[in-house]
């Protein structure tokens, strides 16, 4: 019989190991995707997702039941990725690699141009690209605020709660990555008609 | 205007999801009516995130990635060292307890025979402290291990009871409660004055009846009975009436004893064959909520009841079923 979410969550807090597996199952794509857009970088992706689960396993103790288990995964996650990414800056190593065309915009390129339909123009392709690239462009505490918001359809609650921030905070980062945004594809907001 | 439309602009991102008050939301809705520039704005917003809704792509990793991943993770938990304070503290023990001995061993094995001898004749004053101790410490706990839920048909349940009712009553709660043997004389003789009452409407109700209802269906009998309720009331030689008793002969064996001071006890007989012998009815008092009536007080008023062990001894045991007949004040 398959054991609803929180049978899983109440059996790993009394330390059966095989509840983790079908936790990992279901939110690994989730903790990955928010990894990458975070990190932009799939190394780090991978780290993030094994310190992410790593974590739950071992304070699962401390997850209060009434708060939702999801929320309090992406908070483990986003703070893991955000420490990958200033350790990593601290490292100074973001200079080297903003030179170069980073791993996730290769990767982005690619998947854009698969996920496009064969008929439809290559503009579309490129339009994907660089939405995307305008995406992964905006600063680190702006881009994840869009990437929770506008893409996990968290409210400002959550995020904040996340980020451990005001609701404030989380609205003007929100308000000036959206501004940024717009500027940033212009060219393509005064073609597109909605 | 500039500065209504620096105002609104601040708005315009709440405004798209719906965030604002009210008020504010009206305000913004006025304002958009009258001034293009922010109009337009709110439109290059919404087409911005059109953009976003439609043309944007998540990063996505291959399932062979995913199966990979499933699989180190797993790998990195079983390797994972204890992080718990209380693992920790344990492996630090362990790590202590291995320096010891291999300290002891090198110190062993450097010395010589007469050393080695020397420790051995003195070692017996150590062994036997070191077990005089091992046996304080693990006698009560010895003690708590027999049962807990022992009904007392084990002769160490029994002995286990006894001590604890000895020990622990003084003072303290009992946790796990004693077993206690109550005879009650019931012969033609006493049930006088001891008073018999019988359910006459012979309804059956599972619950026992309260003694002290005096509700019309009960009435006073010392016929033979072999069905219903019988109500006895013990007497001291003084008369007080120490305990009154309501058995249930029928299929429920349920007995149910009051104690003047203490409050009731309910229980299960052991057997139904206590009470067809019209002479003696045998009640064992089990799980006497001791928190409730307190042991101590219980103990008191059965010293009071003068005669008690005799008459629990003169109950023919061959005509009870009940395997054990004891008082666990004797034991």
């Amino acid at each position: 019989m398959e054991r609803t979410e929180a049978l899983l969550i109440a059996d790993l807090c009394e330390g059966d190991e095989t509840a983790l597996a079908p936790l990992v199952e279901k939110y690994k794509r989730m903790v990955y995707r928010l990894a990458m857009q975070i990190t932009k970088n799939h190394t780090d992706a991978d780290d993030v997702m094994q310190e992410t689960f790593i974590k739950v396993y071992r304070s699962i103790r401390t997850f209060r039941r009434d708060a939702a288990f999801e929320t309090w995964l992406y908070r483990i996650a986003v703070n893991e990725a955000l420490n990958f990414v200033k350790r990593r800056e601290r490292r100074r190593e973001s200079a080297l690699e903003a030179a170069a065309e980073s791993e996730y915009e290769v990767a982005t390129r690619h998947q854009a141009q698969i996920a496009s339909d064969p008929h439809v123009h290559a503009e579309k392709a490129e339009l994907r690209h660089h939405v995307t690239k305008a995406v992964n462009s905006l600063p680190l505490k702006h881009r994840t605020v869009v990437i929770l918001h506008e893409f996990e359809g968290l409210t400002h609650a959550e995020i904040a709660s996340i980020l451990n921030c005001s609701e404030g905070t989380v609205r003007s980062r929100l308000h000036y990555a959206r501004k940024k945004l717009r500027t940033l594809l212009k060219p393509y907001v005064d073609a597109s008609h909605i | 205007m500039r500065s209504k439309c620096d105002k609104i602009e601040c708005l315009l991102s709440d405004y798209i999801d719906g965030t604002l008050s009210e008020r504010q939301t009206a305000d913004v809705a006025l304002h958009l009516r009258s001034c293009r520039s922010c109009k337009q704005e709110i439109v290059n917003l919404k087409k911005t995130n059109h953009l976003l809704e439609n043309f944007y792509v998540e990063p996505e990793a291959s399932d062979a990635y995913y199966a990979r991943f499933t699989t180190q993770l797993q790998q990195r938990i079983e390797q994972s060292s204890p992080t718990a304070l209380h693992q920790r503290f344990h492996a630090a023990l362990t790590r202590l307890g291995w320096c010891l001995l291999t300290q002891v061993h090198r110190r062993i094995d450097r010395s010589r025979l007469i050393g080695f001898l020397s420790i051995r004749r003195h070692a017996f004053s150590y062994y036997v402290f070191a077990l005089t101790m091992t046996m304080l410490v693990a006698a009560p706990l010895l003690l708590h291990q027999i049962s807990p839920h022992d009904n007392g048909e084990h002769l160490l349940g029994r002995l286990y009871t006894a001590a604890k009712t000895r020990i622990f009553s003084a003072n303290s709660p009992v946790l796990v409660q004693p077993t206690a043997t109550l005879a009650i004389k019931q012969d033609n003789t006493v049930a006088q004055s001891m008073g018999i009452r019988r359910n006459v409407n012979s309804e059956r109700t599972t619950e026992t009846p309260a003694v002290d209802s005096g509700s019309d269906v009960w009435e006073f009998t010392n016929e033979p009975i072999t069905d219903g309720y019988i109500f006895t009331r013990l007497r001291k030689n003084d008369s007080e009436a120490v305990p009154s008793v309501a058995l249930d002969i029928d299929s429920e064996l349920l007995a149910y004893a009051e104690f003047p001071a203490q409050g009731a006890f309910r229980t299960g007989l052991t057997s139904r064959d206590v009470l067809t012998e019209n002479r003696y009815a045998l009640l064992l008092l089990k799980g006497i909520e001791a928190g409730q009536h307190g042991l101590q007080e219980y103990e008191r008023k059965w010293n009071e009841f003068t005669g008690f062990s005799e008459k629990l001894l003169d109950v023919p045991l061959e005509t009870l079923s009940v395997p054990e007949v004891y008082d666990s004040k004797e034991l």
